[in-house]
């Protein structure tokens, strides 16, 4: 059933497959669907596949939904799923704080938590047991009759875990150094940022990404409590080969170059961390950073199309870069319009966040789109970019939003108003492992 | 007898050998003759800390591995019985030896593999008489109870196998406290709480109506904040008969149009918002009058109780229970928002007595509590303990009600009230499942 996922059978994590599930989307419908592409999924409402059978709804649309619904990304493996995944179209990101000092109440919380991911990603309820008159139930319960849609959970720790609290201090990674003065953090709201654990939800349904940040932070009650947390609700990157670039809330497509699962050795030299970290706990994970990113809304929409052009480097609609050709040809950095000026600005986007402008650096970029609603006080429209990445060494974040943030012409458009790092360990192996087993034990 | 907080702080006196249960976890069988589950405090079970991490993926596959077969072995009567509990994804739950002599049993938790296994419990017809919670693959846990003579089931809720049975033979050596009882004390113990309360609610309810028809406003605004101290300590069982508390503490959004606004808060609204005691000496008698009616009430329900009368109207265990969560909940509805004090802005005063409320309902269900999940009770005691210690730090003498007022409450605190409150809420809440089936 791979077969209809390009590039998932490239990896030997994060892997796809239309698994069936014990709580199945449309009940008693289990229509196999290989061979239906993602793709076509897309703008299809889930209302019109949720008809009973004998209405006269197009077949093909139905098992499009239902395949959708029902496909599991696999849990258990070498390496954290939801790095390399293709991009779900959801995402509920939060961090934690611990409330308790006890070094084994956080491993047990990551026990359990490896526990609800594991049956979460497989579209199960937190347990099959019966709930007595008397008692609260155990799952809440909001996920029920939804399908897995895809859901990956991904666990970080942030640098504050390995302070003196938890006699952690001579496991932290150097490269876990917390993210700070970086050009453009004038704007950082310290509630907004950090946290010594995170979760990274991310499906094809914002109900299934609710449901399992809010019942991992119910676990977590007595032993951590939310410190910040975000929801997005567009996927803003592409990270499988064939998926199509999305577009930002300025409207232009972002992260063409972004790095594909398909692309193992890009993978090895710029996501996983590997042989070379000092901390053994650490191979096979990666370092994620997130940053919110406030747009000024408002202000863009009164820019003319040059200037919005001129800023990405690239055409708005079609994604082509301002050198010609279509979205995926290379940009001609060196072009010269006729007054002998760079047709890439020197300033823009495009340009300064090239791996040809940054001795080869790159990021697997994994951010969303995001709105709050209003801002209260102004009644702005409270919207943005909620940046993720994953890369193997923070400093290549740093190398990148420090070059962003001091010279980048969006700046006039956009703040970061939250950031946080934290550093993802492998893979949970199966069950009886946990998320960061190696750290603690 | 419950104003003192002493019974929600209750120690669980038992020192365990902690390092025994870890060793014999392991499947050592060396430590049989040590006593793990020794008891020195009537009536509490010891409270095993024995959580233990594995100190790799090998040891606890050993663990699961052998811990189905010999682990344990047969005990010698007179001996406190370990019994290895494992609980895998295939199997489910097995315990062994699967029949132990009757006395104190230590049972040694083992989740292998069993990804939607939360907790074990020790059940004998449906009561629970033991449990370990919080469990998840690749952790070790336990518990003692003592057992007497019997057959019992070993419970997994979830498991693939969810229920095996388990022996105990012989008479137990020490008898424990019967957990029925123990509730039915728990009832009487809550009802001498309420009549205690209701009792302090009348003395202090009567200087406000002096003072208000003396037009002595300083005073009235302190008797005020004195009184609803005791009606927040019981508005569980205020609410359990329905027309009195609308009467009493209904707020100004939730009264219906062509329904007379009466209570707390219309005198609240007069003497902190209007600052005159002037046109309250109606509303003054008649929340008197009300007040005194909830007395009268409370002392039958608790009259019943008393008795142990059969198909009365009385307290029951799990609404004790129902009731310190309720209190809680009121805590995280109305009094973290600021609404429930709209004009003396006292509402961490509320906020305190209801937390007060709910500890003393919790502590007198500790007794049974204790034999059933000792670890689950001496966590929410832990919890309340952590949660009053943070309300301490807002205290202001200067204010009336001793407390911060709310709008100086930064969103900080806000913040840490509200997760501290969660972290007792949930646990807490485990409570009437338990002792519904006790």
């Amino acid at each position: 059933m791979t077969d209809a996922e390009p590039g998932t059978e490239a990896q030997n994590d994060g892997a796809v497959t239309a698994a069936t599930s014990r709580r199945r989307f449309l009940r008693g419908s289990a229509i196999g669907a290989a061979g239906v592409a993602v793709g076509a999924a897309a703008g299809f409402g889930i209302t019109e596949a949720v008809r009973p059978a004998e209405t006269k709804v197009a077949p093909t649309a139905f098992e499009i939904e239902s395949a959708r619904a029902n496909r599991v990304v696999d849990f258990y493996g070498p390496r954290q799923a939801g790095v390399v995944t293709p991009q779900q179209d959801r995402l509920m990101f939060a961090t934690f704080d611990l409330t308790t000092t006890d070094v084994d109440e956080v491993a047990r919380l990551l026990g359990r938590w490896s526990a609800m991911a594991a049956r979460f990603t497989e579209g199960k309820l937190l347990t099959d047991a019966e709930v007595r008159p008397g008692a609260a139930p155990y799952d809440t319960g909001e996920a029920m009759d939804l399908g897995p849609y895809s859901l990956t959970i991904t666990v970080g720790f942030g640098p504050s875990l390995f302070d003196d609290r938890f006699g952690l201090k001579d496991k932290m990674p150097a490269a876990l150094k917390p993210l700070t003065g970086l050009a453009g953090d004038s704007a950082l709201r310290p509630e907004l940022s950090d946290g010594d654990l995170c979760i990274q939800a991310c499906a094809d349904d914002p109900q299934v990404v609710f449901h399992a940040i809010r019942n991992m932070s119910r676990a977590a009650r007595g032993t951590a409590v939310l410190r910040w947390s975000q929801l997005g609700f567009g996927r803003a990157s592409a990270t499988g080969a064939g998926q199509s670039t999305p577009r930002n809330l300025f409207g232009f497509k972002d992260g063409t170059n972004n790095i594909h699962a398909d692309d193992t050795p890009a993978l090895a030299d710029h996501v996983w961390v590997g042989e070379e970290s000092d901390q053994d706990w650490m191979v096979d994970g990666s370092y994620l950073v997130a940053r919110k990113i406030r747009m000024e809304i408002e202000q863009w929409d009164t820019d003319n199309i040059s200037d919005q052009e001129r800023i990405f480097g690239r055409i708005k609609t079609t994604g082509a870069p301002l050198t010609g050709g279509d979205e995926f040809t290379p940009i001609d950095f060196q072009a010269k319009d006729d007054t002998d000026a760079p047709v890439i600005d020197i300033a823009s986007h495009v340009r300064l966040s090239s791996p040809e402008e940054n001795n080869g650096i790159r990021i697997l970029r994994r951010g969303y789109n995001y709105t709050d609603g209003q801002d209260s006080r102004t009644g702005k429209l409270a919207a943005g970019l909620f940046f993720i990445s994953f890369q193997q060494h923070p400093d290549q974040f740093r190398v990148l939003q420090n070059r962003l943030g001091s010279n980048d012409s969006l700046n006039e458009y956009i703040a970061h108003i939250g950031s946080g790092l934290f550093a993802c360990p492998p893979g949970v192996s199966a069950s009886g492992d946990w998320f960061g087993k190696a750290l603690f034990t | 007898m419950f104003s003192s907080r002493a019974l929600g702080r209750a120690k669980v006196a038992a020192a365990v050998a902690a390092t025994a249960l870890v060793l014999s976890a392991c499947g050592s069988s060396d430590e049989a003759g040590s006593t793990p589950a020794a008891t020195t405090t009537a009536g509490a079970t010891t409270a095993s800390d024995a959580v233990t991490v594995d100190g790799s993926p090998e040891s606890s596959e050993t663990a699961g591995a052998t811990g189905g077969e010999t682990t344990g072995g047969s005990q010698a009567a007179g001996e406190p019985g370990i019994v290895t509990i494992t609980v895998t994804e295939a199997d489910g739950c097995v315990a062994s030896p699967d029949t132990v002599p009757a006395g104190p049993i230590t049972f040694n938790v083992t989740n292998v593999d069993a990804a939607g296994v939360t907790e074990v419990e020790v059940v004998s017809e449906q009561r629970i008489r033991g449990e370990r919670e919080n469990l998840a693959p690749g952790f070790d846990a336990s518990f003692s109870v003592k057992l007497d003579g019997g057959s019992y089931e070993v419970y997994c809720p979830g498991a693939t196998t969810e229920r095996q049975p388990f022996t105990v033979t012989g008479e137990a050596a020490v008898t424990t406290g019967n957990i029925a009882d123990l509730l039915q004390q728990a009832t009487v113990d809550y009802a001498a709480y309420i009549d205690d309360q209701t009792g302090f609610l009348v003395d202090a309810t009567k200087p406000l109506v002096a003072a208000i028809k003396a037009g002595n406003l300083e005073e009235a605004q302190k008797a005020y904040a004195t009184a609803r101290v005791f009606y927040e300590r019981i508005e569980p069982v205020a609410e359990s008969f329905g027309d009195l508390d609308p009467a009493i503490d209904l707020r100004i959004g939730d009264v219906e149009a062509g329904v007379e606004w009466t209570g707390f808060h219309p005198i609240e609204k007069a003497l902190f918002e209007g600052k005159t005691t002037k046109g309250l000496d109606k509303l003054a008698d008649k929340l008197m009058a009300d007040i005194l009616d909830l007395q009268a009430r409370a002392k039958e329900l608790g009259a019943n109780t008393s008795a142990d009368t059969k198909g009365a109207d009385r307290y029951k265990p799990d609404e004790v229970a129902n009731g310190a969560v309720g209190l809680l909940a009121e805590v995280q509805q109305s009094k973290i928002s600021g609404e429930e004090e709209a004009y003396s802005r006292i509402d961490l005063l509320d906020f305190e007595a209801n937390v007060e409320g709910s500890t003393q309902a919790f502590a007198v269900l500790r007794p049974a509590l204790d034999e059933i999940d000792p670890e689950l009770a001496k966590n929410i005691s832990t919890k309340f303990d952590t949660l009053q210690a943070l309300l301490a730090t807002h205290k202001d003498p200067k204010q009336i009600g001793g407390y911060t007022l709310f709008p100086d409450l930064s969103d900080k605190d806000l913040k840490a009230l509200a997760d501290a409150l969660a972290a007792v809420a949930e646990p807490l809440a485990k409570i009437s499942g338990k002792i519904a089936t006790a």
